[in-house]
């Protein structure tokens, strides 16, 4: 099996050939707007961060940004800078150098502000999207596929339909050579330990408890039982309407997304896998849904596939988001917001088997250029930074310990 | 009358019904037929045996939370009578 890709210097396949405009701090979020919006078909990456942060926060903020700009979907960048940033737009500019790909550079406070900026930036931009304009795609084989797993809005058919049905899909991909990832830790809290039986070894199957022990003890620490008691639920009122009575139901459904194949390793947050190791990986993160889709497209996921039985219209600036479900309800009425029906496993008998080949069909044709529901609206809310603030963390032997291991 | 169910395996102690249901509905499942024993939504889960207070509630093969209060087969199950500790206790008791 083949998918047609855009084959870029550091060997990395993209599925789709963006020109990112890339601010290295929010306070340069205008500027690179107004600048995409100069330049049809290029892409500006607005968030939130970059200011003020310090230690694992500012850390995550920086290789996330980085891991963006190298991303395989981007055929060429522009990084964004305002010129006192903690995270110098130097260094983002390197990252992105060293990756092969064309990079250009614009700082507001060196160019003597936002007009010259952006006079500048989309000069310089113009002439990266004729080099974008100029790449093509080619077969290239499943092993230079990734694809990340996530699932929002869920109800109790995603355990039943939409996750099984990827979990097939992601089976048949890791057959072929492929790798995905599966995340959003805190809510596979209860299947520690039979993810672990799956770890390619024991020092694996102890780093996936212990990824997810730590998360447990930081969602602990987290909550406040001076306030209201709907701040410290751990799941969504979606979740509980649909039928979600709890995190460890929850975790049980989702965990089907991940199939049956071995677990090769714990991928910490937007990091690629070491170089030669491909299937299935755990990312160590807990659960947004923005962080964690831009946490897994960081670790190199091209496509990512995600699963809602209540119904959502998210999508991700650099990479297509599949949306399944396993609510034929749902389906029927945000028909626009889906590419994917998993519900006739419940209503029709179907086989999840065959939803998975058909999902892999599907994943092939994204993979080679056909647009997903997301992408046809313009969505592209899950590019989300993720956060790690003051967590001091606790001696591994201690969390195991709590758990009888 | 007889309403759509089904059970995720047949130690489960859970069953889900599979289209919105009435009190005096009857679903057939591996534990034999179980009348509901009030309404119960599209997707949510009836107890398929007696439960006591403190008992885990199965689904999936696994504990997915323990029991709250004492509920007969046909009970509604859900966050109202089950609880689960995971991600919210400290210490030794992380059920």
């Amino acid at each position: 099996m083949n998918f047609m890709g855009y084959r870029r210097p550091d060997g990395r396949v993209g599925v789709r050939n963006y020109l990112a405009i890339l601010p290295s701090v929010f306070c340069a979020n205008k500027t690179a707007e107004r600048i995409a919006s100069q330049v049809p078909g290029a892409v500006a990456l607005r968030h939130p961060v970059g200011c003020a942060q310090v230690g694992l926060d500012l850390e995550l903020t920086a290789r996330t940004l980085c891991a963006m700009g190298c991303h395989p979907n981007v055929g060429a960048a522009l990084v964004v800078g305002l010129g006192c940033e903690r995270f110098k737009p130097q260094e983002l500019y390197d990252a992105i150098a060293a990756s092969g790909k064309p990079v250009e550079m614009v700082v507001i406070q060196q160019e003597g502000g936002t007009t010259a900026a952006i006079r500048r930036g989309a000069e310089l931009a113009a002439g990266l999207m004729k080099l974008v304009q100029a790449q093509h795609r080619e077969p290239c084989p499943l092993s230079a596929l990734m694809i990340g797993t996530k699932c929002g809005g869920t109800d109790a058919t995603s355990g039943l339909a939409a996750n099984p049905a990827v979990g097939s899909m992601v089976d048949r991909l890791i057959a072929e050579g492929g790798s995905a990832i599966l995340s959003e830790l805190n809510e596979l809290l209860g299947t520690e330990k039979m993810l672990a039986r799956r770890a390619v070894s024991p020092e694996v199957a102890v780093k996936i408890c212990d990824a997810v022990y730590e998360i447990e003890d930081l969602l602990q620490s987290s909550l406040d039982f001076s306030l209201d008691s709907r701040r410290n639920e751990l799941i969504s009122p979606g979740n509980f309407d649909g039928g979600v009575s709890s995190v460890v139901e929850k975790s049980l459904g989702g965990v089907h997304k991940s199939g049956t194949s071995p677990i090769v390793d714990v991928l910490p947050y937007a990091t690629a896998p070491e170089t030669g190791k491909h299937g299935l990986f755990l990312m160590d993160y807990e659960s947004h849904d923005g962080e964690v889709v831009t946490g897994e497209i960081g670790c190199g996921a091209q496509l990512v596939v995600f699963t809602t039985g209540r119904g959502n219209p998210t999508g991700h600036p650099l990479a297509p988001v599949i949306k399944v479900t396993g609510n034929s309800k749902t389906y029927l009425r945000m028909q626009e917001n889906f590419d994917f029906d998993a519900s006739g496993i419940i209503s029709a008998g179907e086989r999840v088997e065959d939803k998975g080949a058909e999902l892999l069909e599907l994943v092939l044709r994204v993979a080679g250029g056909a647009l997903t529901a997301a992408e046809k609206i313009g969505g592209d809310e899950l590019f989300c930074i993720g956060r790690r603030h003051g967590y001091h963390r606790k001696d591994p032997e201690t969390l195991r310990a709590c758990h009888g291991n | 009358m007889l309403r759509k169910s089904m059970m995720i395996h047949p130690a489960d102690s859970v069953a889900m019904v599979l289209e919105d249901s009435r009190k005096g509905d009857v679903i057939r499942t591996e534990r034999g037929d179980i009348t509901l024993l009030e309404d119960v939504a599209f997707a949510h889960k009836v107890a398929v045996i007696s439960l006591r207070a403190d008992d885990p509630v199965i689904k999936y093969q696994e504990e997915i939370g323990y029991m709250l209060c004492d509920a007969p087969a046909g009970t509604w199950i859900h966050v109202h009578n089950m609880g689960c500790g995971r991600g919210k206790l400290t210490g030794g008791d992380m059920r």
